[in-house]
């Protein structure tokens, strides 16, 4: 059975939750709750968190039950939400935005015996693990076939705010555009907000006029850019999910993230009591990022490249910020033969070298 | 260079054309004395209502009309609670705006992240094709033709017509206007209603033209830029219809200025638009007189007949 409640404004949801929550049942089954700071459209992050879901109730069939919590905000809804569960007898649960962390960690140590994932933090406990994706991976593949598929030799990024998962993406798509094209240079436009699908569409337009002929739509969660591109004739690559039907004929790449290989596992892992609280960086290797819907408009030998390099990223043979990498005012950040430490990756506050716009300070 | 100052000026027109919609119609009912707040709400319900009836009937007319109806409706509860039952203005105009917002997801629920072909451009033969010109001025879909023609209106309704008179009347003193006869409470409900209405018309052109697609939040804040160009275009439509092209013109600047890469921080240009916009109306409205004069002086205000 499947506890589905949607709650849509504050006032109506301590009821709601009241209501739907409150039908607790003795419990066989293995209970998950899951809750997206989204709803989970058909494409975009909350989209993403849910396939996860899905592959979990397909890999463990009855032995499991999901209870699904959509669109709440960070905050004291957030850990009310979480209490309810618990309170509820889950034996996880999946927070799904970053947002929840602090809410998370004092719900975990209020509750020892259910263990959690938490989306994108940066926190641990014994009961509470994270995961993250190696998005500048995929980035820096889609940034090859945009170097070779651009004439103009101008890529436009729409991006939200200059947080380091954004820039590494940024920079390892220049980095991946740069080896095919090392003409390229690179603008991006700011929105400064996470959600204006109109400021994305017109900032789109604004790129397209200013010559650029592949634009990259990073952590929008709506087709928006991806429908403007199309309309225009441009091609774009955008982030989370395969954005194909909005874009058939000029979508390049979609940088797809997936999780369900790391639920399915941590869901293992709850069950048979082995459950550790680590920090999860999923890439290439780990199946939990993808590039798809790679255009064919590439010739084969490009598309053979592609493909080498996708290859040797997933053999670990190949890092996208391998040196020499250059930072924007000149000065040489990673030397030849040396690659960037992980820990230098989650802090990354640098634009490399070919990027015209600056970061916003 | 050029394409750029066509993409630029013919962006300004689509731009301005939500905001133009919902302050047209919260003119109109703040010159009739009310004040109403909900508009981001009303917006959201109009953009729910437009987007989901022309997916599901593929008629961009009745996605427009259904959106209109749908937030006059919504607009309706607002003029019951403040004109039957003389709630606080202020605070019934967010409580609504607050049901619509939640009431848009409930519309879309069903359509989250989906997209719509946008509504087609007019078929203006060779004034499309003239230079420049061409593409600024022709290049449109009816509906930004529309809001131009409804600055006109609400302007010469409101400063020229009988009707406009007496909306004025019952803005400034609705005692004087019921003791010769007016029915205050009925030309008020009658404004709000037409007030929603503009305001479900400006969220349709977002979701049906503008941004042609559906996501939960999607007024992103117009709503509040319309209520603040009322009150800095001094209940005037042509001057509101200035600010609105204003904003319009700076936001997208500040778009094409980051692409440009000058070394702005991004944070300055993206509050550039709000500044620019109230900076430059306060100026032109600094004469006090002139605000006296435009300002309806019952606004915000609850009213209710003597015996």
């Amino acid at each position: 059975m499947k506890n589905r409640i949607r709650v849509f404004r504050t006032a109506a949801l301590t009821l709601a939750a009241t209501l739907t929550l409150g039908t607790a049942q003795a419990q066989e089954t293995f209970r998950i709750g899951y809750i997206y700071p989204s709803p989970a459209a058909d494409v975009g992050w909350a989209h993403e968190l849910d396939e996860g879901r899905r592959a979990v109730e397909e890999h463990f069939g009855d032995q499991v039950e999901s209870v699904i919590v959509e669109n709440i905000p960070d905050g004291p809804d957030a850990a009310r939400i979480m209490n309810q569960l618990a309170a509820q007898g889950v034996d996880m649960m999946m927070l799904g935005s970053f947002g929840y962390m602090n809410d998370g960690l004092k719900t975990a140590k209020r509750y020892p015996d259910i263990d959690f994932i938490h989306a994108s933090g940066y926190k641990t406990l014994d009961n509470l693990g994270n995961f993250l994706t190696r998005n500048h991976e995929s980035s820096y593949v889609a940034g090859m076939a945009a170097g070779y598929v651009s004439k103009s030799n101008v890529i436009g990024m729409v991006a939200s705010y200059a947080i380091p998962e954004v820039i590494g993406i940024i920079n390892a798509f220049t980095l991946g555009a740069q080896e095919t094209n090392p003409d390229i240079s690179i603008k991006i436009v700011w929105l400064n907000s996470w959600f204006d699908p109109s400021k994305a569409q017109e900032s789109a337009r604004s790129l397209i006029a200013q010559q650029s002929d592949v634009i990259f739509s990073i952590y929008q969660d709506t087709p928006s850019v991806v429908t403007v591109a199309e309309e225009e004739g441009v091609y774009v690559v955008n982030t989370s999910s395969d954005m194909k039907p909005y874009a058939p004929t000029y979508l390049l790449a979609s940088m797809k993230v997936s999780w369900g290989d790391y639920f399915i596992e941590q869901v293992q892992a709850s069950m048979d009591d082995s459950f550790k609280g680590e920090s999860f960086w999923g890439g290439m290797a780990d199946n939990a990022v993808s590039v798809e819907s790679i255009s064919d408009d590439l010739s084969t030998e490009q598309r053979a490249t592609l493909d080498a390099r996708i290859a040797a990223i997933t053999a670990g043979e190949f890092h996208p910020f391998s040196g020499p990498v250059i930072d924007q005012s000149g000065q040489e950040i990673v030397a030849e033969g040396d690659t960037l430490s992980d820990a230098d990756l989650l802090g990354i506050s640098w634009l490399v070298q070919g990027i015209e716009t600056r970061l916003p300070q | 260079m050029l394409d750029s100052i066509v993409f630029l000026l013919a962006g300004t027109l689509a731009a301005a054309t939500p905001l133009l919609f919902a302050a047209m119609g919260e003119a109109v009912v703040e010159k009739a004395g009310v004040l109403n707040l909900s508009i981001e709400g009303m917006m959201a319900v109009g953009a729910a209502t437009g987007f989901a009836v022309a997916t599901i009937s593929g008629s961009y007319v009745s996605g427009f009309a259904m959106a209109a109806i749908g937030s006059a409706i919504l607009s309706s509860i607002f003029a019951v609670l403040v004109l039957f039952f003389l709630a606080n203005q202020v605070a019934a105009g967010l409580a609504v705006g607050i049901l619509g917002l939640g009431f848009s997801v409930l519309i879309g629920k069903n359509h989250e992240g989906q997209t719509i072909k946008s509504l087609p451009d007019l078929e203006l033969g060779w004034l499309s094709e003239l230079p420049f010109v061409g593409g600024v001025l022709f290049s449109h879909d009816l509906m930004l033709y529309v809001a131009i023609g409804m600055i006109i209106l609400v302007w010469w309704v409101l400063s020229h017509s009988r009707l406009g008179l007496i909306i004025r009347a019952v803005g400034e003193s609705p005692d004087a206007a019921s003791a010769i006869g007016y029915p205050v409470v009925l030309i008020r409900f009658l404004a709000i209603l037409f007030g929603g209405a503009m305001a479900g018309l400006g969220g349709a052109y977002l979701t049906l033209s503008y941004t042609p697609l559906w996501a939960e939040g999607l007024v992103a804040g117009r709503g509040w830029i319309v209520v603040a160009l009322v009150v800095f275009g001094m209940w005037r439509p042509l001057r509101i219809a200035l600010g609105a092209y204003l904003f319009g013109a700076v936001s997208l600047l500040e778009l094409f200025i980051q692409g440009q890469g000058f070394s702005i921080p991004s944070q300055l240009l993206s509050a550039m638009p709000y500044i620019i916009t109230i900076v430059i109306l306060v100026i032109m409205s600094r004469n006090p007189r002139l605000i006296r004069l435009n300002h309806p002086a019952s606004l915000g205000q609850s009213w209710h007949r003597n015996a």
